[in-house]
């Protein structure tokens, strides 16, 4: 047998495994560098300047922990303005000025995501995370370098069209932003509505952010619907929606998907304007930070909030928002890690192999129970109600599988 | 001023490069340019490629406004035809057009047909001149980005979801690297600007700036208003186009939302801090607009590193910095950068007598 670099590198590899140590066989870098974009300015500032923080806390967390292999990890992040081209353009000076070194992405939109996902080619490819759920990404095939950390959009609207079914529900209206984000779930959540013998009595567009709430809820109340899905809203819009519902005396119930399910949010919009919240559910993937009992994970992460955000809002509570985020950082760094002990390269395409290979892993508490990757997705999740009286999401369903 | 340069003939003086100045410095950027595509990292590869197809759609706003002295706020709404039409094209003329050979069909399509809307859009400037035209302008790109959302049109240009991009085939040779791309890019660019020289010098050329200058005077000299202005249009519209057709080829996806009204900002405002109606006045301006940004963001991560919080500061400062130097030109420096180079040239030949 001629021992060429291939045959060297798989029984080397081999060779590494049954030792059991695990090595690197590529020079090893100084540093591992992970890139993000996130909306630090325009209509998601609030989020993005919630979950920077997270990242500072990720870097100290995982390099406590050794890193990869051993090797520490650095973040370079910068802000989008929630722009695609702009984060597009990070991207790529982050990949011109790191090189090789740059293991991974993460991006904060899913117009980000659509608009690198071609991108990701030969050289250029990198394993990319991000803040979406987008459900065209969530396919191997087409996106095989991107991930979620959580459901799609899609599964999320199954999810509550089935729990409006439960209640009795019979007539349905989709309000979404006039974005990306915003326009994912509707054509899917129309066919499933019509699969459960729900009517679409209404799909009404609106500004992602200053949108004009008065035409809107007047839409609402004239389409007669007794059910509305809210999606594609972060801070605001969502909150308004609700309340101009609530003066003009509609008994509409609402729903919301992941993004509009912060407590933070909740919270400010019941103390500005009274408990109109109350009722309000919505589909979320991970457990929120205050049931932290089962979740060991979240409880270092208590830890370190207190330590390194002592004397800010983010001491005792850590944001949906800042959650997803995480999650999305652990799965990277398991791939990556995963990868390292098997005595891979950590090239993308072996990172994305190992990534889609994750399969029964314990998160620590994100999640109910063990979760496994599948099309690149983690379909768990649970539907959660507000309560504006003790001012916390508390679960309304079990943990399900999608 | 330039001193020990004596012509002897008309031809000699008509020419483009008129001095032996002009002739070492184009020479000497093409030599640079080719070291700088070959041997230049990666990262300056791609701010530079950014530079290049912002460049070429400058140099049509400055045919336009910066010779012709009519104003637009709309040219973003010419580089999305451009990219779009040559992605539409190529995807349509696929497996009935050699791959090869693509590029020479669509570009030159897609460029036609922004020339042809320039032509549309510029109807209005026979009428209104100034804050007027700006505004009639502006509405061509909020028209341009709505069609391209439209769902009628969906099924070719992506609608708002954006669409991919296909990868340039020369004659055989994809250009799927952002290093062949800037060749590609470079190459284009030095011809768009080599083309404006020269035009300048041409009897359309002339009438341009006699339009610009007075306006009834050149009607009155026998200058057909309507044929120049609608020309300038065709003209500019055409290098913008141009410019879209490179950034399609240059990024895997375009959505529409990349063609709106900031770009078209952003192409004015690089011409005013470069200098309006020069040759080089685009080259000086893109510099500035694409550099500032980034030497803000090298400047601070020395300073600051790369965290989350050092970002947030970052993010408005490059606006307001932006913002700064537009303000500070117009003011102190309305001729732009152009000026102060011409000055630093004078006062080198003149040197050391007089400045100034």
């Amino acid at each position: 047998m001629t021992m060429n670099r291939r045959s060297f590198l798989a029984t080397t590899a081999a060779a590494t495994a049954v030792i059991g140590t695990p090595m690197i066989l590529r020079a090893q870098p100084k540093e591992y560098v992970l890139g993000a974009s996130l909306p630090l300015t325009g209509p998601f500032a609030t989020a993005g300047q919630l979950v920077a923080p997270a990242f500072a806390m990720a870097t100290k967390l995982f390099n406590d922990e050794g890193g990869v292999a051993g090797v520490p990890i650095r973040f370079v992040t910068e802000d989008s303005g929630y722009v695609p081209q702009n984060a597009l353009n990070n991207y790529q000076r982050a990949l011109a000025s790191e090189g090789k070194n740059m293991i991974g992405y993460f991006a904060d939109s899913t117009g980000a995501m659509k608009l690198i996902a071609p991108e990701l080619k030969g050289e250029n490819a990198r394993i990319m995370g991000s803040t979406s759920f987008a459900s065209e990404l969530a396919n191997p095939e087409t996106h095989p370098y991107q991930y979620l950390s959580g459901p799609t959009y899609q599964s999320q609207f199954d999810i509550l069209l089935q729990n409006i079914k439960n209640e009795g529900g019979q007539k349905v209206a989709f309000i979404f932003s006039n974005t990306e984000f915003g326009r994912d779930p509707i054509e899917h959540g129309r066919k499933t509505a019509e699969a459960l013998g729900l009517e679409v009595v209404l799909e009404e567009s609106t500004k992602a952010e200053g949108a004009d709430i008065p035409t809107h809820v007047t839409k609402l109340a004239q389409s007669g619907a007794d059910h509305c899905i809210l999606q594609g809203y972060v801070t605001g819009v969502w909150p308004q929606l609700i309340g101009g519902a609530r003066q003009f005396g509609l008994p509409v119930k609402f729903k919301g998907t992941f993004w509009g399910m912060e407590k933070l949010i909740a919270d400010r919009i019941t103390a500005e304007a009274g408990p109109f919240l109350a009722g309000y559910e919505g589909v979320m993937p991970y457990r929120y930070f205050y049931d932290r009992e089962e979740a060991p994970r979240y409880q270092q992460y208590a830890e370190l909030s207190k330590q390194m955000f002592a004397g800010t809002p983010l001491e005792n509570y850590m944001s949906t928002w800042a959650i997803q985020t995480m999650c999305g950082l652990e799965i990277a760094m398991k791939a990556f890690r995963d990868t390292a002990e098997a005595g891979l390269e950590l090239t993308p395409d072996n990172i994305a192999e190992k990534l889609a290979g994750i399969s029964d892993w314990d998160t620590g508490g994100f999640f109910g129970g063990p979760v496994s990757m599948e099309n690149n997705a983690i379909g768990t999740g649970r539907v959660y109600g507000y309560n504006p009286e003790d001012g916390l999401f508390t679960p309304k369903s079990d943990w399900f599988t999608v | 001023m330039i001193n020990a340069n004596l012509k002897s003939s008309y031809a000699a003086d008509e020419r483009v490069l008129n001095n032996r100045y002009k002739q070492a410095f184009v020479y000497g950027s093409i030599l640079a340019l080719a070291l700088f595509t070959l041997f230049g990292n990666d990262y300056l590869i791609l701010i530079a490629s950014q530079m290049g197809i912002l460049l070429i759609a400058v140099v049509g706003i400055n045919i336009l406004t910066g010779y012709t002295g009519l104003v637009s706020l709309g040219h973003g709404a010419f580089v999305a035809i451009g990219a779009y039409a040559v992605t539409i094209f190529g995807n349509l003329g696929a497996g009935v057009i050699p791959a090869g050979i693509m590029p020479f069909v669509s570009v030159p399509l897609a460029v036609a047909l922004a020339a042809a809307v320039g032509v549309l859009v510029g109807l209005p400037s026979l009428r209104v001149k100034g804050l007027y035209l700006a505004v009639a302008t502006l509405a061509a790109n909020f028209i341009v980005i709505f069609l391209i959302e439209e769902d009628i049109f969906a099924p070719w240009t992506g609608g708002m979801v954006g669409i991919n991009t296909n990868v340039p085939n020369l004659l055989g040779w994809e250009l799927d690297t952002k290093r062949e791309m800037f060749g590609l890019i470079a190459v284009v660019g030095l011809v768009s600007l080599l083309a404006a020289q020269n035009l300048i010098r041409t009897r359309v050329g002339r009438a341009f700036i006699a339009i610009r200058d007075r306006d009834y005077s050149a009607e009155i000299l026998g200058i057909s208003l309507l044929r120049y202005k609608l020309m300038s249009f065709a003209l500019s519209a055409a290098y913008c186009g141009l410019a879209g057709a490179l950034f399609a080829y240059f990024y895997a996806r375009i959505l529409p939302e990349q063609f709106e009204l900031a770009l078209s900002l952003n192409l004015v405002a690089a011409l005013i801090i470069g200098g309006m109606g020069r040759t080089m006045g685009p080259v000086f301006g893109v510099i500035i607009v694409v550099m500032v940004p980034e030497v803000i963001k090298v400047l601070f991560g020395a300073l600051a590193g790369d965290s989350a919080g050092a970002g947030q500061l970052r993010a408005p400062l490059q606006q307001i910095a932006f913002g700064v130097l537009l303000v500070l030109f117009l003011l102190k420096e309305p001729l732009g950068i152009n000026q102060i180079v011409d000055r630093i040239l004078r006062a080198a030949n003149r040197w050391p007598f007089a400045r100034g």
